[in-house]
């Protein structure tokens, strides 16, 4: 049984890499990129939750993001401390969820 | 025999004297131990008559039982139903369940396995409410759908699919159906959407959909162009059923994009406007808009209270302009209208006898305007309360405003999570400009809004309020804390911290002789991911979604 916990565990872990392999992640510093995932910020109405800045109800300023997290938020939603975020596949192509990944990463503490 | 005799006297006596029914009658304290439907009573005035607990003794009421709801997502925002001996409750995700009402312990529960889409849309995946009748728990889904459940078991009876909900931008129901009769009617959510709203009409024994009311009315001088086909609308908060007319009350929704009205320039019926439906039929006795051509998000979606006064029947309305409506409820002609608030500049009044805005502010393309009240409103959409004993309406006031930036946007009913509003954001919010405190409770003559007495808050009141025959008034704020006010004075009673805010109904009930006050505790919903910029105190509460019941000592 643990053999079996310890295969789906090691699986996970490939298929979580092979869903966004490193090469895969664009150049999120492109100032090009977080201008164009910032109009999508707007336009999607993330700054509903999160501010014009980031820095709204739900601040993204003061977090320390990691680029595929972002991602995968975006892309699915999120829920966590009774909030929600709803998901965006498929209304939002990969390429577009990266530039608003992008313009997230920009303004997380971690860009600071 | 004669000991028999005795006992049964004795056991009638202590019966009586423990009995909790109030011995005033009248309109609102018909079916006393019981709360069967979202308002308690069909004129809505959510007052309980029980008056077990009052001011004397609320200083000694302790937790009876505690309950959790299950996901904590969105906060629970349910008015749960009591009705003989048993709680009928939902929450997120659309689980609903029945409880014994003496100890909290679950008699059964139900949970539909919803469209994946529901991650997706805009308002998801909360309930405020069940309704009861015909032996059935009805609910309306957040994909959509009318479902009804035996009231015994808890298992599925039928269901219909009502809304388009893949192509209407995830236009859905948050809100429980009203039992009219044989009938049900499930109001879609819509003001956000793009989409046209509806009112639908539905067999309660067969789930059969009879009729659809389009809030969005097929009139190019009220909707120039295709100004209409993504209108909005809707109607998100129960309705009243008067049985009395056999009359549907419902108010309706914002109409979109919510801060643009270029292209729709009419009056836009009937968004913002109170709907008199017949809901054999769907047919519309008559309408009256309260806010023509909105463009600060103002939906007229809250409760309809009934009244009969001088020989009138009135209806009572507040809309999330804080305007409340005194109208005739035969024809909806007016009788008087007050603001819950002078801070307002959205107009500069309204015209208390023919409803005119007056002096309408419009918002620029592109620019900030300050806007008071806010797009919360005057009052947010939890009900105020009634108590017939002190001639009182008691209601939540939000006294802060926003900023509003109109920016262009396309119609697309598949963006799922972007609202159709014309704008980045809801509007970035700000304090009163003259400093004043951003909430209060308080307490009004509800035709004419004469104040008795206020209860000032540093955060405002987020919860549907409760009244009661023992001269009390319950009101739950954000951060967790259940106050006891004297209704006839505002003084505070007794408090509790229930450990997460309240955004939800507080009722009363009772079984077996004693009276409970049951309130649903769990912040969230969308004034949780809002609110902290203004309010900073808010974003530590932690979210739940909890009932607890209170009760006196024995």
């Amino acid at each position: 049984m643990m053999y079996k916990l310890v295969l789906m565990a090691i699986a996970c872990i490939f298929i979580g890499d092979a869903a966004y392999p490193q090469e895969d992640v664009p150049n999120l510093k492109d100032p090009k990129m977080i201008a164009a995932g910032h109009d999508l910020f707007l336009q999607k109405q993330c700054s509903r939750c999160h501010g014009e800045d980031g820095k709204g109800g739900v601040n993204l300023a003061r977090r320390d993001l990691d680029p595929r997290g972002v991602f995968q938020s975006i892309a699915d939603g999120r829920m966590g401390s009774g909030l929600r975020m709803p998901a965006s596949r498929d209304v939002l192509t990969d390429e577009e969820i990266w530039k608003a990944t992008a313009y997230v990463m920009s303004i997380s503490q971690q860009a600071k | 025999m004669g000991k028999l005799i005795f006992a049964a006297s004795l056991a009638l006596t202590c019966l009586l004297s423990t009995a909790t029914v109030a011995p005033a009658e009248g309109p609102g304290t018909e079916d006393p131990n019981n709360w069967p439907q979202y308002n308690r009573t069909s004129n809505a005035w959510r007052y309980s008559p029980l008056d077990q607990i009052n001011k004397d003794n609320v200083n000694k009421l302790s937790v009876a039982w505690i309950a959790q709801g299950g996901d904590i997502t969105m906060g629970i925002q349910e008015t749960p139903l009591a009705i003989d001996g048993v709680i009928y409750s939902i929450t997120s995700g659309n689980r609903v369940a029945a409880l014994d009402a003496k100890t909290g312990q679950e008699i059964w529960n139900y949970q539909p396995k919803l469209d994946p889409l529901t991650k997706k849309v805009l308002f998801s995946p909360y309930s405020r409410g069940v309704a009861v009748g015909d032996g059935k728990v009805f609910i309306g889904t957040v994909d959509g759908r009318g479902i009804a459940l035996d009231q015994k078991t808890g298992k599925e009876i039928w269901q219909v699919q009502l809304t388009d909900f893949a192509n209407c931008h995830g236009c859905n129901f948050t809100s429980p159906p009203v039992v009219a009769g044989d009938m049900l009617t499930f109001g879609s959510t819509a003001g956000e959407l793009a989409t046209q709203g509806k009112i639908f009409g539905v067999e309660a024994k067969s789930g059969k959909k009879v009729w659809e009311f389009n809030t969005i009315k097929d009139d190019p001088k009220s909707w120039p162009g295709t100004s209409g086909k993504y209108g909005g609308g809707g109607a998100w908060m129960p309705g009243t059923y008067d049985a009395e007319t056999n009359t549907v009350f419902y108010g309706t929704g914002n109409p979109g994009k919510d801060f643009i009205n270029e292209d729709r320039q009419g009056d836009n019926l009937y968004t913002d406007s109170i709907v008199a439906l017949d809901p054999k039929t769907g047919n519309l006795k008559w309408y009256r808009q309260e806010i023509k051509q909105d463009v600060w998000d103002y939906d007229s979606a809250y409760e309809v209270l009934l009244f009969k006064k001088d020989g009138k029947d009135l209806i009572v309305h507040m809309n999330k302009s804080g305007y409340v409506f005194v109208l005739d409820k035969n024809d909806g002609s007016i009788e008087n209208i007050w603001p819950v608030s002078d801070l307002k500049n959205f107009v500069k009044d309204i015209d208390k006898r023919t409803g005119e805005l007056i002096g309408r502010v419009e918002l620029p393309m592109n620019q900030e305007t300050l806007i008071c009240p806010s797009t919360f409103g005057g009052r947010s959409w939890n009900s105020g309360a009634y108590n017939p004993n002190t001639g009182l309406w008691y209601n939540n006031v939000l006294d802060f405003c926003g900023y509003l930036k109109p920016v262009a946007q396309k119609d697309d009913p598949k963006d799922y999570g972007t609202g159709h509003i014309g704008a980045s954001d809801f509007g970035r919010l700000v304090m009163a400009p003259d400093g004043r405190k951003p909430g209060r409770l308080d307490a009004r003559d509800p035709f004419t809004g004469e104040r008795k007495w206020t209860h000032e808050m540093d955060v405002p009141g987020f919860a549907s309020v409760l009244t009661t025959g023992g001269g009390l008034v319950f009101n739950g704020d954000p951060t967790g804390i259940l106050r006891a006010f004297d209704a006839d004075t505002g003084k505070v009673l007794w408090s509790f911290n229930t450990g997460s805010g309240m955004r939800s109904g507080i009722i009363s009930y009772a079984v077996a002789g004693e009276q409970y006050i049951l309130v649903p505790s769990g912040w969230g919903s969308y004034a949780a991911i809002l609110l902290p910029p203004l309010f900073p105190q808010l974003e530590k509460v932690p979210a739940a979604s909890t009932l607890i019941a209170f009760k006196l000592p024995k």
